[in-house]
């Protein structure tokens, strides 16, 4: 097993749950919405965040949570009744407030795997909930260079956004960094590796932020 | 030892044994001995059971034959072949072509006689192709142990191409019907299930080998993976390797937990790594010939902006429309020709002929606007690639026009790619045009798609150039 200390802290060994995914994902310097872990007995101080918030049930043995009420968006004043809802709806959970932040324009999906033939492979392309349905993603194998990250996104169909495409602000070259970021991540892991979501990546106050993340580790 | 020395039993033999020679023609021991009969001046047939076959002295056990055997070519079945190859090993015989099936593409058993392969070729060091492998064909030297129709002889003018394929029939039926129309082969490489040699090996053999400029190859699955795409980043700077991978892999029960295995499951994941190592692909048996054909025979053009030549508007406004259509493989652009270029074509064409890309200089035309036109807009800064679209049936046409479109293209380094159809002589016209150092095609769509092969490896090469910098 490895000698990674986010590893060996895992609750589940193979299947972090989504504050785990992005604690490693901040480790290697990729943003994730300001956000606290209330453990089934915690109390919420509202001082540590500034609202709206999203109130996410927080479980690795959950797979899609927004399919099953898992997820409460634009949460205000409200927040304390919510929590006790979500609570009583997912006994003995966890939950993860985040600060919900006010984006537009696509959502990316970034993920990565290993091919059997090949290895690690990184992918990017559009993201959110449709993305099986789009189909418009592009895979380089990791490492690779900036340049290559350059590469994969401008053969994207989506491309155009990421150049200012009817007035998109999105950033690629930060956006290139965040996939060598990602591959950095899988290397570091090495043979713990085995898939990653990170669903979806957005552009936010010049930031790209990771709103979700799924991983699972070789056990 | 280096490859090139470890395949040289292979590539050129002086000696030959055939294990499971023939007597009886139509049997496969008889074709490949008839045919290595006309390459090869040390040839020895074994079957334990003949004296003379195609009136060489047979030997009745591969332990009677005599020493340094470059090449033994095995042609029985596979419980004896293993058996054979073993006793090769044992008498020295430095290669062994193992053309017998019924191994690995049958089940669990003939699994296990692979595993034999791999033990004798550890123990012995015996090189191994196969088995269920084609062997080799050799245009050179006319070595070739190819036991099917392949279109050998219009093949066998030989060119820069090695062609190494996992399938044998898919070489073979392709390349014959490439050779309709002219394909300039190196060598074809029948890897088969790869027990030893596998196309990383050979990889690096055609890439040290001078006569080499282009290698495609047909895969099912790719050993070494990771390797095989690390060497032939580095092939690719100075040749172009297409592939043709066949058999979408699946990423595996497990991940289709997410939405990455999900989505790599349609092998996204070969398209990309391809790309990253410089590699071009193919998705068919004709494309990966016209791939291989155009990229070995034609310089690579500087840019993607393409001017079009026609004497039928029709086919003009066809080929203007597969080369602005969004294709995933390469962007290609019609090239707007500068003052000067249109005020020559203007002179040089007749009053209704249309002079703006794509030109038509319309079926009155006879050779000379065919060329004239032709060389003002090879001479043309703002073009990079041109398509000569041609036609024969015109009345000002003559038969000669293939020598003058040839001659004319070749005093510029700039690539032409043509285009001929003529009812029942296309493909004599398209020979023609090869035969003269052309590269053409019968429709439309492949002759776009040729151009768009020559511009992404410009593409391919620039980002090789960037990456140095």
């Amino acid at each position: 097993m490895s000698n990674n200390k986010w590893i060996k802290e895992l609750k589940i060994g193979s299947k972090p749950d989504e504050w785990e995914v992005k604690k490693l994902l901040n480790d290697f310097g990729i943003n994730t919405p300001p956000g606290v872990l209330l453990k089934p007995d915690d109390l919420f101080k509202p001082d540590d965040l500034s609202p709206p918030f999203v109130v996410k049930v927080c479980d690795s043995k959950i797979l899609h949570k927004s399919d099953i009420g898992g997820v409460r968006l634009k949460v205000g004043k409200n927040i304390h009744t919510v929590i006790d809802e979500m609570r009583s709806e997912f006994e003995g959970c966890n939950l993860l407030i985040e600060e919900m932040v006010p984006y537009s324009g696509i959502e990316f999906i970034i993920g990565a795997l290993i091919d059997p033939t090949f290895g690690p492979a990184l992918m990017v392309g559009a993201g959110g909930i449709l993305t099986e349905l789009y189909k418009d993603v592009n895979f380089r194998l990791i490492p690779f260079t900036v340049n290559e990250a350059h590469r994969m996104l401008r053969e994207l169909t989506i491309a155009d956004v990421l150049e200012g495409y009817r007035g998109s602000d999105m950033d690629i070259s930060s956006l290139a960094d965040l996939l060598v970021s990602v591959g950095d991540l899988v290397v570091e892991l090495g043979d713990d590796f085995n898939q990653l979501d990170i669903n979806p990546v957005v552009f936010c106050d010049n930031n790209w932020l990771a709103l979700d993340g799924m991983a699972i580790l070789n056990s | 030892m280096s490859i090139q020395e470890d395949l040289k039993p292979l590539f050129y033999p002086e000696t030959v044994a055939v294990i499971g020679a023939s007597n009886t023609p139509g049997k496969i021991g008889h074709i490949i001995l008839k045919v290595l009969k006309s390459s090869v001046k040390k040839l020895y047939p074994v079957n334990p059971r003949e004296n003379e076959i195609l009136g060489l002295k047979v030997y009745n056990r591969i332990e009677d034959l005599p020493e340094n055997i470059s090449m033994a070519v095995i042609t029985i079945s596979a419980v004896h072949a293993v058996e054979a190859v073993r006793s090769c090993a044992q008498k020295g015989v430095k290669i062994a072509v193992i053309v017998s099936g019924g191994f690995g593409e049958t089940g669990e058993k003939g699994l296990l006689l692979e595993d034999e392969l791999r033990t004798i070729h550890k123990e012995y060091g015996i090189r191994l192709m196969g088995p269920n492998s084609l062997g080799i064909f050799l245009p050179e030297t006319g070595l070739d142990t190819i036991f099917v129709e392949h279109g050998d002889k219009a093949l066998s003018g030989g060119g820069g191409i090695a062609f190494i394929t996992q399938s044998g029939s898919v070489g073979t039926e392709a390349l014959g019907i490439a050779s309709n129309t002219g394909y300039g082969m190196r060598a074809f490489i029948g890897l088969g299930n790869k027990v030893d040699l596998t196309e990383t090996d050979f990889l690096e053999y055609f890439s040290r080998d001078n006569d080499t400029n282009c290698l495609a190859f047909y895969s099912e699955s790719i050993d070494d993976g990771k390797i095989f795409l690390e060497n032939a980043r580095e092939v690719s700077k100075k040749k172009a390797i297409i592939i043709l991978k066949a058999g979408r892999t699946e990423a595996g029960q497990s991940a289709v937990s997410s939405h990455t295995g999900k989505l790599a499951g349609s092998d996204n994941v070969v398209n990309g790594a391809f790309r990253q190592y410089g590699i071009q692909r193919a998705f068919d048996e004709e494309e990966i010939c016209d791939a291989s054909k155009t990229l070995s025979m034609l310089p690579v053009p500087r840019s993607n902006r393409v001017a079009v030549i026609t004497a039928a508007g029709g086919y003009g406004v066809m080929c203007t429309d597969y080369i602005e259509q969004k294709d995933a493989r390469i962007k290609l652009h019609l090239a707007d020709f500068s003052d000067e270029t249109n005020k020559r074509l203007k002179n040089i064409n007749l009053p209704f002929a249309s002079i703006h890309n794509p030109v038509d200089i319309t079926a009155s035309a006879g050779d000379d606007i065919y060329v004239e036109t032709l060389d003002a807009v090879l001479k043309d800064e703002g073009v990079d690639l041109v398509i000569c679209l041609t036609f024969f049936t015109p009345p000002a046409i003559t038969k000669d026009l293939v020598k003058k479109i040839s001659d004319k293209a070749l005093e510029y380094e700039k690539p032409v790619i043509t285009f001929a159809q003529y009812g029942p002589f296309t493909n004599k016209y398209l020979k023609e045009f090869y035969d003269r150092g052309m590269v053409g095609f019968s429709s439309v769509y492949r002759t776009v798609r040729a151009a768009r092969f020559l511009v992404e490896r410009n593409h391919i090469l620039n980002i090789f150039g960037e990456e140095n910098e």
